[in-house]
């Protein structure tokens, strides 16, 4: 889909709406940005915002607890939501003769939540929540790395040092009344995007919308985000050695880059994609095809607008290597791209591999919302998810070889080393 | 009065759907050919199916099917590994090439107007394979660093162990499909090459076209790369699935484990099982989707969990029916007294008529949802071209579905379920859980270590 139509309205209440009408299959997809994540949440209540997430399926005025999820399963419709650093999203993908159900749904939480709360569904999800974390980061190998990056990347008390999921002792000490003022402060309309994609008549969508979340009124009070500066460099090279429960050392090295939606930002997206997307980039070339030092290599960056984000690039050492080999011949990879920056064929291929992985991101209903929300949401501008690929496309070698000069060196980067808690042990002895 | 949004809006009417037309011929030397127009898609899926998979092993080679597949990807008699990486990249396309069970498989998705070249690219990869020694032997090891790995990961050990556990020795299916350690270390290229030179044949194959595609068209392609493949296989083996039987608790020690990974079950049903449509509504029904019995009670109401599921692996022989969750370290024994009894309550009596309402009309409604992609579309055809399922298999299935009444559940609860000759499995920390698990006196335990053979 070259060209993703987007109609824009915003509610009285300040609700930006975005309904972006596609007739191909009878499904229609709901998707809720609210402007709050991790990075909003008060000094001690880490985790905060995901925990809040889990209380909105806990029901509301007119839905009971397990009826979210029953009434949306039970037309054939799948759901979820998600917290990270910037934003909470909440979305339905269901068959588009159910549409106004998941408004309806969507509405009656926005608009009556507390009513419902009990400490009793606090303490359950509480639970919920702290096996979560048991489960994708204290019981994973390597599970705490992301958190650990969060930390060591930028200062204590900065709204990104702490990780989405936080801390069990924070998990603990949440109450109710922290929910009553989470959803006051935050779970408003004007500090929301709602987004319709899919099978649906806009003008009738339209009307629902306004029926049923017209009445919900705007908090006139939206606090102004958290300061999120910090110098563009880390000041030197940060270093972390953590002995886990791992079989295989893996090192993690990371950047302080400019923050998503920027064009300083935009470059190095394309160099994740050189450093670790295919076969054929840079880092599988070198590390596992070639010198076969790595098992396997990873290379990301995290779509955070709130300000400085991060490159980050991992590779998990094979068997027999030592990872100190592996660290060096990683760096020296990573360095080669500022210098000699990428080759024209190397540039042409990873723009032919974004325009077909966008297109496949934009195949499903769910996605397609879930990017205009993005967009609608961080910059109040949906447009932008059609012009990704052409943003993509801009950026010149020229561009990669000073975006990798500037933020790339020895003087802003983070080598966290997991190890095998054993090797530590003998290390120690 | 009830104000008007305190009520649950009216569903309109719905729209029809069925899935898409397809059809499908034989091609060049026994191929099978299906294609699935899509006139209104911007991607265009390709997969190509062979009766390749770890069935097709002999048992002393386990693994060689996994890794033939992967070493395909590295290389052609023209390319090595990085060029056909590259030349593969440029068209915007990765190529990937797997196993399972029941079948070997490799395809890729692209945007239309590439898909002609990649169907190119793939041909000269099935058909003058690379096979170089190195690759081969680098990928052999980074599946031994992986399965090494696997030890670390409380899941993965914890699937292991049960296979391991719940199958009798002589079954292949005691085992992860990719093979264990021993199997894998002694393989050589030259064993993959024969077992490609074997199962990568025309024959029992198929060629699966997805998307703005016309039938013409893509037979012509199809024709023009593999249309004179040529060469017959020998197919799958006869998979023994005895079941060990009776009531057993092993806990994978993983001391520190914060958690304990939670498996129970049995050895379940084969594809084609005549219950198949119960079975499957009333796994669903038990483990699921969120408003499960498993999910209800551990997660929403005991907070044991971040989430409870169960299923049915279906393969061609049977696979195992398994009950998972990871549960806090402090109340496995617990979670494991909870789940059995969800497993007896199945078969105690037959479901309330409203919950299986919700369940039947999950699997009905959300039939749309999963052919939405030109992917998906393709993965519809492949257990009807892998299993030889009747062709109008989607168009009668919701029907079936909705066939499925409180008795049949109940019927399929009492053939399909023995919680009391399941096998439990738990990795996590022994120590910690196994006075409460001997205080519960759920059945004989067992400890073993991660690495014991």
């Amino acid at each position: 889909m070259a060209h993703i139509p987007i109609q824009r309205h915003r509610l009285d209440n300040g609700l930006r709406v975005i309904l972006s009408p596609d007739g191909r299959t009878p499904i229609v997809a709901v998707n809720l940005w609210y402007g709050v994540g991790s990075r909003h949440e008060e000094r001690g209540r880490t985790g905060f915002a995901h925990l809040f997430e889990h209380m909105m399926f806990q029901g509301s005025a007119n839905v009971a607890k397990g009826e979210h999820f029953a009434m949306v399963n039970g037309v054939g419709g799948t759901l979820n939501a998600s917290t990270w650093t910037d934003r909470t999203n909440y979305f339905e993908t269901l068959p588009s003769h159910e549409l106004e159900l998941a408004l309806w749904l969507e509405s009656d939480r926005m608009a009556s939540l507390l009513p419902a709360m009990t400490q009793e569904k606090l303490d359950n999800q509480r639970d919920v929540v702290k096996n979560e974390r048991r489960s994708s980061v204290d019981n994973q190998p390597y599970g705490t790395a992301e958190e650990r990056m969060q930390a060591l990347l930028w200062p204590e008390g900065h709204p990104y040092h702490h990780s989405t999921i936080g801390s069990m002792e924070d998990l603990s000490a949440a109450s109710l009344e922290d929910v009553s003022r989470f959803f006051a402060t935050y779970y408003a309309p004007n500090n929301a995007v709602l987004t319709v994609a899919g099978d649906f008549d806009p003008e009738a969508a339209l009307a629902a919308v306004g029926r049923h979340f017209g009445p919900i009124p705007a908090n006139p009070d939206l606090p102004p985000s958290p300061i999120m500066d910090v110098p563009d460099s880390l000041g030197g090279e940060v270093r972390e050695v953590v002995p886990d429960q791992v079989e295989l050392p893996r090192v993690h090295v990371a950047y302080r880059i400019p923050p998503f939606g920027t064009e300083g930002h935009q470059a190095f997206d394309v160099v994740s994609d050189l450093l670790g997307t295919g076969r054929a980039s840079r880092l599988y070339r070198s590390l596992v095809r070639e010198r076969q030092l790595a098992a396997d290599v990873a290379a990301f960056v995290f779509p955070w607008a709130g300000g400085s984000t991060v490159l980050a690039v991992w590779a998990t050492a094979r068997p027999e290597i030592e990872v100190d080999t592996l660290e060096a011949q990683l760096l020296d990879d990573v360095a080669r791209l500022a210098t000699d920056g990428p080759t024209d064929d190397e540039l042409a291929r990873v723009r032919t591999l974004h325009a077909a992985a966008a297109e496949q991101g934009l195949e499903q209903v769910g996605e397609r919302a879930d990017r205009l929300s993005q967009y609608a949401c961080l910059f109040d501008r949906p447009e932008m998810v059609n012009t990704e690929i052409e943003r993509y496309d801009a950026v010149t070698a020229g561009q990669v070889r000073q975006a990798m000069a500037d933020r790339a060196g020895a003087d802003n980067r983070l080598v966290l080393t997991y190890i095998p808690a054993e090797d530590a042990a003998e290390d120690a002895a | 009065m009830t104000p008007p949004n305190a009520l649950r809006p009216a569903p309109g009417p719905p729209r029809p759907y069925h899935f898409p037309d397809f059809t499908h011929r034989p091609l060049g030397q026994g191929l099978t050919l299906w294609v699935v127009p899509l006139p209104d898609r911007e991607l265009v899926s390709v997969q190509l199916l062979v009766d390749g998979g770890a069935a097709a092993e002999s048992e002393p080679e386990g693994g060689i099917a996994a890794l033939t597949a992967e070493t395909l990807v590295t290389g052609t008699r023209r390319l090595d590994g990085h060029a056909f990486a590259e030349a593969t990249e440029r068209l915007g396309i990765e190529i990937f090439a797997d196993s399972s069970w029941d079948v070997a498989r490799s395809g890729f998705s692209a945007l239309a107007d590439r898909y002609p070249a990649g169907l190119e690219l793939l041909a000269e990869m099935v058909r003058e394979p690379r096979f170089d020694e190195g690759e081969f032997d680098r990928l052999r090891e980074e599946r031994l660093a992986d399965i090494l790995q696997s030890r670390s990961e409380p899941g993965r050990l914890a699937d292991e162990w049960f296979l391991r556990a719940v199958y009798a020795d002589d079954s292949p299916y005691a085992r992860l499909s990719a093979g264990t350690p021993e199997t894998v270390e002694p393989l050589t290229v030259e064993q993959a090459r024969a077992h490609h030179a074997r199962h990568w044949r025309p024959d029992r194959a198929h060629l699966v076209v997805a998307g703005p595609v016309r039938v013409d068209d893509v037979v012509r392609a199809a024709e023009a790369t593999l249309g004179d493949w040529d060469g017959t296989s020998p197919g799958h083996r006869t998979i023994p699935v005895a079941d060990r039987g009776g009531r057993r608790i092993v806990v994978v020690d993983r001391p520190g484990s914060v958690q304990s990974e939670l498996r129970v079950g049995h050895v379940g049903i084969e594809r084609s099982h005549p219950d198949y449509f119960p079975a499957l509504v009333m796994a669903a029904l038990l483990g699921g989707t969120f408003s499960s019995r498993l999910n209800q009670r551990l997660r929403e109401e005991l907070g044991y969990t971040y989430g409870a599921r169960a299923a049915f692996d279906m393969r061609r022989a049977a696979g195992p029916f398994s009950a998972r969750a990871a549960v806090q370290t402090e109340v496995t024994a617990d979670a494991v007294r909870e789940t059995l009894a969800l497993v007896e309550g199945m078969r105690a009596a037959p479901p309330d008529e409203a919950e299986l309402r919700e369940v039947i009309d999950f699997l009905i409604g959300v039939f749309p949802l999963r052919f939405e992609t030109t992917g998906g579309a393709a993965a519809g055809i492949e257990p009807i071209a892998v299993y030889g399922l009747d062709h109008d298999w989607w168009a009668t299935y919701r029907d079936r579905i909705e066939a499925v009444g409180p008795v049949q559940v109940h019927d399929a609860a009492v053939d399909l379920l023995r919680p009391a000759d399941a096998l439990i499995v738990l990795a996590g920390d022994a120590a910690r859980v196994r006075p409460d698990l001997e205080a519960a006196d759920l059945g004989p335990i067992e400890v073993v270590r991660p690495a014991d053979d």
